[in-house]
């Protein structure tokens, strides 16, 4: 008995067989990484291919190979009409969440401002708000204050009702011990509560990012000014596709760089908040 | 009598006042002397830990008179410390930083606690942990900040709301031990609610048992162990005497019903 014993122990203090984690976890990634990568090549070629082979007129379909040399001739124009765009996008989306946590904090310490507008806006959350549109157009005219105040409009639901909910969700626990402690309010919020509730602060700037990227185009499409939006509405009207297809692939790029900021924030956030 | 730390007398607590009221703690009266270790022994539910939320101003009473320190209790006082089922520490901060809270939030000089706060995470052995957050800490090692977090501020009181129960049962039987270390050095007054017979025999000097509906002290048991105290008393036939005679006020206080419904179990 007191051999097998030994042996148990030994075996236990040898160094685990070199089926080594690395390689494991490189698998890992080539199958999250190169993947959808090779996923989304393999669409572009078969677009190629099939426009080729098909011989679809390039208004109806140009095949990628033309948009990238239509962006190469146009992307001067392309990149003077993605600043508008891309401020808009931003300064909406800053104000969005300015606003957004603002209306966040009424609404928690304020059980009638709660009950006079929380379920408004989830309702408001809910309904289709592109439709708005038009009436910002009406009330602000063609100019960029329309197109901004119309991002930050749809922006700023999904982030107050996510840092609502964080600032609501904070551990019942921790709040009495800063009762026991007599902390004041101001102490608990700036202590407790608004650090508890960035994460989900966070995943609301996530949706808020792409919802003001998508006013901002809206109001383009509508006022028909500036942006990239302009720029596609107005290649429509000359039956550009190439260009359309360009300017979409310009936003889709921005947009998810903006996306990646938020995204790099949020990084920041939890290491911060996890000290890893 | 007067120079008791807590005076309790008759104190009550009913929820709902009006037709639906419930009386959850009927008359309970106690005194508690300077730096006694109390237990209060209860099943789930009878409402000690409704007393002991009383004892730290986190609820209200609904009548009789309750003084701390020759004080009425009206609210949250910071002489009194309080530690929780639960851990509670903010995953953002450090095991030193969480200990270092209620200095920040009472706006206390941090650099002098600092040193403090460094010899109370020493004394229960987390000295290389000071720097971690809470998620790299094992449960008793997170329990451990949060007592050192209740001792940091000195408090004359400490409110102990069954820490213990979500740890497992090793770890639990160490922190048992630990706590009656600190407690020899710091020599507070201890109220500490547990449903653990044994636990409560061990670490207190009186053991007040909670039962009936609405519940009332049922039993108030002195343990006179000398201190310091180690595992080897709990073999002691005066120890298991002590908890015997506790289990039966527990039994006594359900009421029979539970009783009988036991014994169907029992012989089912």
């Amino acid at each position: 008995m007191k051999e097998e014993a030994a042996t148990t122990v030994e075996r236990a203090a040898e160094p685990l067989p070199a089926e080594s984690p690395r390689a494991r976890f490189d698998l890992l990634r080539t199958k999250q990484i190169v993947l959808p990568i090779a996923t989304a090549a393999a669409f572009l070629i078969l677009w190629e291919i099939a426009v080729r082979v098909a011989r679809i007129p390039s208004v109806i379909l140009p095949p990628p190979s033309e948009v990238y040399d239509t962006f190469l001739r146009t992307y001067p124009l392309l990149l003077q009409h993605a600043v508008p765009t891309m401020i808009e996008t931003v300064v909406g989306f800053a104000l969005a969440t300015v606003l957004g946590v603002a209306l966040a904090v009424v609404i928690t310490y304020s059980p009638t401002w709660r009950a006079a507008l929380y379920p408004n806006l989830v309702l408001f959350q809910l309904i289709p708000k592109i439709a708005l549109a038009p009436l910002f157009i009406v009330w602000l005219g063609i100019g960029m204050e329309s197109r901004l105040a119309f991002a930050l409009f749809i922006t700023f639901f999904p982030i107050v009702i996510s840092m609502a909910t964080g600032l609501a969700e904070v551990d019942r626990a921790m709040l009495r011990l800063c009762r026991a402690l007599t902390a004041t309010e101001w102490q608990v919020f700036v202590n407790v509560r608004f650090p508890y509730s960035l994460p989900y602060l966070f995943s609301g700037m996530k949706i808020g990012m792409t919802m003001a990227m998508i006013g901002v185009i809206v109001g383009e499409f509508i006022t028909a000014q500036e942006g990239l939006g302009y720029i596609i509405i107005f290649a429509t009207s000359r039956s550009e596709t190439a260009v359309i297809i360009a300017a979409i692939g310009l936003l889709c790029a921005l947009g998810l760089a903006l996306y990646g900021v938020v995204v790099l924030a949020e990084l920041a956030m939890k290491r911060w908040y996890y000290g890893r | 009598m007067s120079t008791a730390y807590i005076e309790a007398d008759r104190i009550r607590k009913i929820y709902n006042p009006g037709p639906e009221a419930v009386e959850a703690l009927s008359s309970i009266s106690f005194t508690v002397q300077p730096g006694e270790f109390i237990s209060i022994l209860g099943p789930s539910g009878c409402g000690k830990s409704t007393l002991l939320m009383m004892v730290g101003g986190l609820e209200s009473l609904s009548a009789g008179r309750l003084l701390v320190g020759g004080r009425a209790i009206e609210g949250p006082r910071t002489d009194i410390g309080v530690i929780f089922q639960d851990p509670t520490l903010l995953p953002w901060k450090t095991a030193l930083d969480n200990v270092l809270f209620p200095i920040h939030i009472l706006k206390k000089p941090k650099a002098e606690y600092r040193e403090r706060a460094e010899a109370l995470l020493r004394m229960v052995g987390l000295q290389s942990a000071m720097g971690q957050r809470p998620h790299q800490l094992s449960g008793g090692m997170k329990q451990r900040v949060a007592i050192c977090r209740a001792l940091v501020y000195e408090p004359e009181l400490l409110l102990m709301d069954e820490p213990f129960s979500a740890l497992d049962a090793i770890s639990r039987d160490e922190m048992n031990v630990e706590l009656l270390e600190i407690w020899d050095k710091y020599r507070k007054t201890v109220l500490f609610v547990t449903h653990s017979i044994r636990e409560a025999v061990f670490l207190s000097d009186r053991v007040l048992v909670m039962g009936g509906r609405p519940a009332t002290i049922v039993s108030d048991v002195r343990c006179p162990f000398p201190r310091p105290r180690d595992f080897a008393i709990g073999e002691s036939k005066e120890f298991n005497e002590i908890c015997k005679f506790l289990r039966e006020k527990i039994e006594e206080g359900y009421g029979r019903r539970r009783r009988g419904a036991g014994l169907e179990r029992a012989t089912a």
